[in-house]
């Protein structure tokens, strides 16, 4: 019986996706659901609507203090709009999710850098994207990296696993 | 249902009544920027709305980059890809149905397309062209 937990707890080991993260270890897949219905409405009109633990709060505050320049589009709020979804994404970030695995991976994968201008400038992100070809990227069905939703088929719901991965004019992605 | 009829009823006077009181407001702030000001005209929105300009993002694009020409059918945002509903308020009841709505789309939309934002008559122009697709 010893053994056969051994055994367990060895394959757990040789199967967890990897160990560069400090603290505790996270027990949820993916990151927590966007559930405000503001942000989804005002954000998620011109874009999909990342969940608010992509990024850490001093990454979201950074890009909330420049919406008239929001990747050179004009994204700018109403004043109480501003103010509600500042505060959803600031008590929401990646920091306040470290029981989900893709929020404390990016946390980790920050520690030591700059404040990030966007969720695919995350050395997490950067890492994981590193081996699609640019031109799946970039095709019109994609547009770009940003567009999680065109290849994670259940990112609106948090979830970005490898088996719900199809990426256009490409198909499942084999790690 | 006669109450369902009349509420909707209400509900489309009411919508009418938003972006009426908005025109108005609009042709006041107008009238004060061109004191000529006769009014707002359907052909000048148009040529607002089609003509193409170097945008915010370098590169040249015009509202119906995102909009496409008919209205009544929803559009691709040219930039993200996502799915933009129609802009007709009878295709869209929902559609220039709010006040901040409408402000806060026209502010951020010329300064997109157009790398400024719109005078109050250029505003006026655009909307009355977008209304006047429906009639």
């Amino acid at each position: 019986m010893r053994f056969l937990f051994l055994i367990a707890l060895l394959l757990s080991m040789a199967f967890s996706d990897d160990g560069n993260y400090n603290g505790s270890k996270p027990t949820k897949k993916g990151v927590a659901p966007a559930t405000n219905a503001l942000y989804l409405k005002e954000c998620g009109s011109c874009h999909f609507a990342y969940q608010a633990g992509l990024l850490p709060a001093n990454a979201w505050e950074k890009m909330m203090k420049n919406l008239e320049n929001h990747f050179d589009t004009d994204a700018s709020l109403a004043p109480d709009d501003f103010i509600s979804i500042s505060n959803y994404l600031k008590d929401n970030s990646a920091e306040k999710n470290m029981d989900y695995k893709r929020s404390s991976r990016i946390v980790n994968s920050l520690r030591g850098r700059a404040i990030p201008d966007s969720i695919s400038l995350t050395p997490y992100m950067i890492e994981k994207h590193r081996d699609i070809k640019p031109h799946l990227i970039t095709q019109k069905e994609v547009k770009g990296i940003f567009n999680c939703i065109a290849c994670h088929t259940t990112a609106d719901k948090g979830i970005y696993s490898d088996n719900d991965l199809r990426i256009p004019n490409f198909g499942r992605w084999q790690d | 249902m006669r109450l369902i009829l009349l509420s909707l009823t209400f509900l489309s006077l009411s919508f009418a009544n938003v972006i009426d009181d908005y025109l108005t407001a609009l042709s006041v702030d107008a009238k004060k920027e061109t004191p000529s000001f006769s009014g707002f005209d359907a052909k000048r929105g148009e040529v607002i709305f089609t003509s193409e300009h170097i945008g915010k993002k370098g590169k040249a694009i015009s509202c119906v980059s995102c909009h496409g020409t008919n209205f009544t059918q929803s559009h691709q945002n040219f930039f993200t890809g996502k799915t933009i509903d129609p802009l007709s308020p009878k295709a869209n009841p929902t559609r220039l149905s709010e006040a901040k709505t409408i402000d806060k789309w026209l502010k951020r939309n010329f300064n997109d397309v157009y790398n400024r934002e719109g005078t109050a008559l250029e505003k006026g122009d655009v909307l009355t062209y977008i209304i006047s697709k429906d009639k």
